[in-house]
């Protein structure tokens, strides 16, 4: 009998952990189509824009419990551009992103919570020149399904807005020196494909 | 007021430069104030410690990049700077200077050097890097000769001033501008005591001369500061680089092999080793002109 109570309680525990795993699906950040964007107060005049081009991670999404959701992404700080290669330049040097000694940024989420069917909040660490601070993004799902071209492929979508100070990385000049920020707006848009 | 002080060209040169010539009129030669004394000392070091905050803000505890370990490294130099005159002997002067220049290459550049990229600018670095641990142990190793040769209490300012004036310019044109700053400050201060010392000079006066402790610090903020710019500049021109810290071991050559090619007229001696040590300083200002990734257009873009 007590064999039978033993045997009932593995098979529901993992019947219960194939259903998790079920729901939770992983994808691979497409580096083609991923796009993170900031926008930075310039000075006493207009907003200065800003992108980097490459962009890797990794998203696992469960779809039945958000909050088990979690994102890894590294950003590579060589990558920067602002239309401008002076500024490029500036900006990988020791005074701002300081690519030399730290080539990476990097985002780890800690704590996912939904919103709705669609949104949420990913709250985790952003690493920036060795130091990293609690963030946290609003995202939004904008679709999934399989490509038109391939139906094996299915890729997701994701928007992400958030923000950042300058000051809480190892770039404090940038708002009293240079008059930038301190402020920084976040864009993300990227598509993943779930592998 | 407020925006007379935040512009840059003040804090970069013109306050430094006025702080410089006031700290040479009270160091002029008196009974009261010796060379050695620890007032002058900790003057230069709080000088320091004013330039280094403005420009790198406040220590961050702890200092994780390069640029926030600089404030460290300037309180080493203090500290060594402190030691009395009798312990910082030139021959214990110039072992430190070797061994903590050493120790500051690898510490700021310890994450680029595990990184294992060898390429051009890293070469070009820890080319530097060696200049600069040879130059401030040459320099600080050299001994006073007795009487003193009218250009002796100059050698060491001129190398400071001419590392520290085409470091700075290396750097801003390298793309790391806050450094930038700090050597100009570094160059402009001792180009305020440089100034002051030379016309008592033509004025028949002796100069007054660093102390050892005095000569230590601001070698030693010098030449971190160049490594860092060595190590982490993007854009930093390789050759500039090498070129940069030469005015050391030029002004410790002065006191030796180079001293026949000075005059014998005593106004023109220290003009003469100040134009040799510069040398290598306007070679290396000529390189990061002449090959700037976008022409010589200083500032922030």
């Amino acid at each position: 009998m007590r064999t039978r109570k033993l045997i009932a309680a593995l098979a529901f525990a993992g019947a219960s952990m194939l259903t998790s795993a079920a729901f939770a699906d992983n994808y691979e950040i497409d580096g083609q189509h991923a796009w993170v964007t900031f926008t930075i107060k310039h000075g006493i005049y207009g907003i200065a824009h800003g992108q980097f081009d490459a962009v890797k991670g990794s998203i696992v999404m469960d779809k039945a419990d958000v909050t088990k959701s979690s994102v890894k992404a590294e950003i590579d700080v060589g990558s920067i551009h602002t239309a401008f290669d002076q500024r490029d330049n500036d900006l990988k040097g020791p005074d701002f992103f300081n690519a030399a000694e730290f080539p990476a940024i990097s985002f780890e989420s800690t704590k996912v919570e939904k919103v709705d069917d669609k949104t949420g909040k990913v709250t985790g660490n952003l690493t920036i020149s060795g130091v990293s601070k609690e963030v946290t993004l609003d995202v939004k799902l904008l679709n999934e399904a399989p490509a038109p071209w391939d139906a094996t492929l299915t890729k997701a979508a994701f928007s992400a807005t958030g923000k950042v100070s300058t000051a809480d990385f190892p770039m404090a000049k940038a708002a009293g020196g240079f008059g930038l920020g301190p402020e920084v707006d976040i864009v993300i848009d990227l598509e993943a494909v779930k592998k | 007021m407020s925006a007379f002080f935040g512009n840059p060209m003040v804090t970069t040169a013109a306050l430094p430069l006025l702080l410089g010539i006031v700290l040479a009129v009270i160091a002029r030669p008196r009974p009261a104030l010796p060379a050695s004394s620890s007032v002058l000392t900790l003057a230069w070091s709080a000088l320091l410690l004013f330039f280094y905050w403005d420009t790198l803000g406040p220590p961050a505890v702890p200092p994780v990049a390069a640029s926030q370990k600089l404030i460290y490294l300037a309180f080493v130099g203090i500290g060594v700077g402190l030691l009395p005159a009798r312990i910082l002997s030139a021959r214990t002067a110039g072992a430190l200077a070797g061994v903590a220049v050493a120790a500051a290459l690898f510490w700021l550049g310890w994450r680029r050097i595990s990184g294992g990229a060898l390429d051009l600018q890293m070469i070009a670095a820890i080319v530097a890097g060696a200049l600069a641990i040879i130059g401030a142990a040459m320099l600080m190793s050299r001994t006073a000769s007795v009487p003193p040769t009218v250009e002796e209490p100059f050698l060491a300012p001129a190398a400071v001033l001419a590392t520290a004036l085409s470091g700075a310019i290396i750097s801003v044109l390298g793309a790391s501008i806050v450094t930038g700053q700090l050597l100009g400050s570094l160059a402009a201060m001792t180009g305020g005591w440089c100034l002051v010392q030379y016309v008592a000079t033509l004025r028949g006066s002796a100069a007054a001369p660093w102390s050892k402790g005095v000569e230590f610090l601001l070698l030693y903020a010098n030449a971190t500061v160049l490594i860092q710019v060595a190590l982490l500049a993007p854009k930093a021109n390789p050759a500039a680089l090498i070129l940069s810290p030469l005015p050391m071991i030029v002004a410790a050559l002065a006191h030796g092999p180079l001293q026949g090619l000075l005059p014998g007229a005593r106004s023109l001696r220290p003009l003469i080793a100040g134009i040799l040590i510069a040398i290598p300083a306007i070679l290396a200002i000529l390189a990061a002109i002449v090959w700037a990734p976008h022409g010589a257009a200083l500032g922030f873009s």
